[in-house]
C-alpha cells in the first residue's frame, strides 16, 4: 500500500499544475496590490533602537540558561517515567483547586515561557532516542520575543517582530473558569469542547508562550478537576527535582500525567508515556514519549 | 536590494503559492482566497524588513497566522470561519469536478479531518506545499527537532485513521490507481 504522504499528495485539493493559481505571471488583480503596496513606502522602523533593546535581551537570557544547570547531550539513552511514591496519598483535583484558591500566590502571570522537554525521536530503521531540549522565551515591551533554544548541541537565540495575532495562546488567559476552557478551546483551534486529552494539550501549547500567576493556576486546577478520566495518583518527583502531585489521563495507546504544586497548584510538568508497544519504531510500553517540564 | 525590491520580489515569485497555501485551506474558493491573500502580503508588507532570504515558508508562517486569526470571527471572518469549521464542506466533498478529481480525494481528507489541527498542518505542509523539515519548523515557529518528532507523529496517526478505513483505502486505490 501506498505510503500515507503519497496517498495525502496525491489528495492535495489544490495542485500546483490544477485549472486555479498555477504557477505564472500576475493577474491584474495581484498587479494592483503590489502598486498599492509599493505605493505605501513610508517611514521605516527604528531598527538600530530595536537592534540594541534585543542585544540587552540576549545577554540576560545567556547568563539565565548558565545557571540552569548541566547541559545535556545531544541526544540521551530514553529516561525512565516517574514513579509515584507508594507510600504517598492522592490529593484529589477538587482538594488541590481548593488550596490553589486559598494560596496567597503572589505569582504574576508573565508572557514567556521556560520549559525543558525531552522528546522520543521514533524512525523506521533506527532505535528510538530522546532528545532534549532547553527553551527559553521572553517577551520584551515592544512586544517582540526572544527565544533562546539549547538542545545540548547547539545553543541558537532569535528574536521575533511583534505578533500581529491577539488570538489565542497570544493573548492573556483569563482567570476564570468559563472564560479560560473557552480560551484553551481557541487555541487549540477546535471548534467543539475538548476532551481531557485535547486538554492537556491545550495547556501545553498555553504554557509554551505564558507563565500563568496564582489566578490563573487556580483556574486552571479547577477546570481540570472538572476534567473527565484525570485520576489522582499520588507524589512523585519531577526531573528537576520538584515534589508534585500526578494526574493520570489515560488514552488508547498512551497515558499523559500532569504533575502539579501540591500548594499552589500550578502546573510543573507533563509527561507522555506508551502504553503500549510499536515495535514498528522500536517502542515498548513505558517508554516516555515526550515530556515537558515549566518553571518560572 | 531595498526591503522593498525583496519584497516586490517575493511577491512576484510566490503569489501563486500563497494562493494555493491559502486555498488548499478555504476549500478553493477564488473570491475569499483572493481576500486572505491580499491580507497575507499586507501584513508580509508591514513586516518586510524581517523578509528572510528564503521568503517562501515565512510567508507560509504569516498566511498561517493570518488563517488563524480569522478564528476570532468578527464579520466576514465569522462566515469564512463557518465554512472551515464545516467539516463536511472542508474536507472533500467541495473538490473540483475534473478529470483528475476523483484522487483519492474524499477519504484521505476524512482520514485527515479525524486528526488534531496540528497534526493536520504538519502534514499538509509536507504533501501539499511540499516543504522539507527545515521549512515546516519555520511555519510553524519551531525547532526543526520539534517539527520532524511532530510530522512523525501525525504521519502514524494518519497511518493509523487510513488503517481503520482499510477495506474502503483499497477499494479507492483500485479504482483510482495512479500506482
Amino acid at each position: 500500500m501506498a505510503d500515507e504522504l503519497d496517498l495525502l499528495r496525491r489528495a492535495n485539493p489544490v495542485p500546483v499544475d490544477g485549472p486555479h493559481f498555477g504557477d505564472g505571471p500576475l493577474d491584474h488583480h495581484a498587479e494592483r496590490q503590489l502598486d498599492r503596496l509599493l505605493g505605501q513606502r513610508t517611514s521605516r522602523r527604528p531598527r538600530l533602537y530595536w537592534g540594541l533593546a534585543a542585544t540587552g535581551v540576549v545577554a540576560a537570557l545567556v547568563s539565565a540558561l548558565l545557571f540552569t544547570g548541566q547541559t545535556t547531550a545531544p541526544a540521551v539513552a530514553a529516561p525512565r517515567p516517574l514513579v509515584v511514591r507508594a507510600d504517598s496519598t492522592p490529593v484529589p483535583l477538587e482538594t488541590l483547586a481548593e488550596r490553589a484558591r486559598a494560596a496567597d500566590g503572589s505569582a504574576e502571570l508573565r508572557k514567556g515561557t521556560h520549559v525543558r522537554t525531552w522528546s522520543l525521536g521514533m524512525s523506521d530503521d533506527k532505535p528510538p532516542i530522546t532528545y532534549p531540549e532547553e527553551r527559553i522565551v521572553r517577551w520584551n515591551a515592544d512586544d517582540s520575543h526572544t527565544e533562546t533554544v539549547d538542545d545540548g548541541h547547539d545553543r541558537t537565540t532569535r528574536t521575533y517582530p511583534p505578533s500581529w495575532s491577539d488570538a489565542p495562546p497570544q493573548s492573556p488567559p483569563p482567570h476564570d473558569v468559563p472564560r479560560l476552557r473557552a480560551y484553551l478551546q481557541e487555541a487549540a483551534y477546535s471548534k467543539t469542547p475538548l476532551d481531557t486529552g485535547e486538554l492537556l494539550d491545550a495547556v501545553d501549547y498555553v504554557l509554551d508562550t505564558w507563565q500563568l500567576g496564582a489566578r490563573e493556576s487556580a483556574a486552571l486546577a479547577q477546570l481540570l478537576a472538572d476534567a473527565d478520566g484525570l485520576k489522582p495518583v499520588g507524589q512523585v518527583t519531577d526531573r528537576l527535582g520538584r515534589r508534585g502531585q500526578a494526574y493520570v489521563y489515560e488514552q488508547s495507546a498512551t497515558r499523559k500525567m500532569l504533575i502539579m504544586d501540591p500548594a499552589t497548584g500550578a502546573v510543573l510538568g507533563l509527561e507522555t508515556t506508551f502504553t503500549k508497544a510499536e515495535p514498528e519504531y522500536g517502542v515498548k510500553a513505558g517508554d516516555v514519549m515526550d515530556y515537558s517540564a515549566w518553571t518560572r | 536590494m531595498s526591503n522593498d525590491d525583496d519584497f516586490a520580489a517575493a511577491y512576484r515569485e510566490h503569489y501563486w503559492a500563497v494562493s494555493r497555501y491559502v486555498a488548499r485551506r478555504l476549500d478553493g474558493r477564488p473570491s475569499e482566497v483572493e481576500e486572505v491573500v491580499a491580507e497575507v502580503f499586507t501584513v508580509a508588507w508591514r513586516r518586510r524588513a524581517d523578509l528572510p532570504p528564503a521568503p517562501l515558508p515565512w510567508l507560509y508562517g504569516v498566511a498561517r497566522n493570518c488563517l488563524a486569526n480569522a478564528v476570532r470571527g468578527h464579520g466576514r471572518r465569522r462566515r469564512l470561519v463557518d465554512r472551515l469549521g464545516n467539516d463536511d464542506t472542508a474536507h472533500g466533498r467541495h473538490i473540483e469536478a475534473g478529470p483528475d478529481a476523483e484522487t483519492p480525494g474524499a477519504w484521505v481528507h476524512d482520514a485527515l479531518a479525524r486528526l488534531s489541527p496540528a497534526d493536520q498542518e504538519v502534514l499538509r505542509l509536507t504533501a501539499w506545499e511540499e516543504l522539507g523539515i527545515e521549512e515546516v519548523a519555520v511555519v510553524l515557529g519551531c525547532g526543526r527537532r520539534a517539527a520532524s518528532m511532530r510530522l512523525h507523529r501525525a504521519r502514524r496517526r494518519l497511518r493509523a485513521e487510513i488503517d481503520r478505513m482499510r477495506p474502503t483505502t483499497t477499494a479507492a486505490l483500485k479504482e483510482n490507481g495512479h500506482g
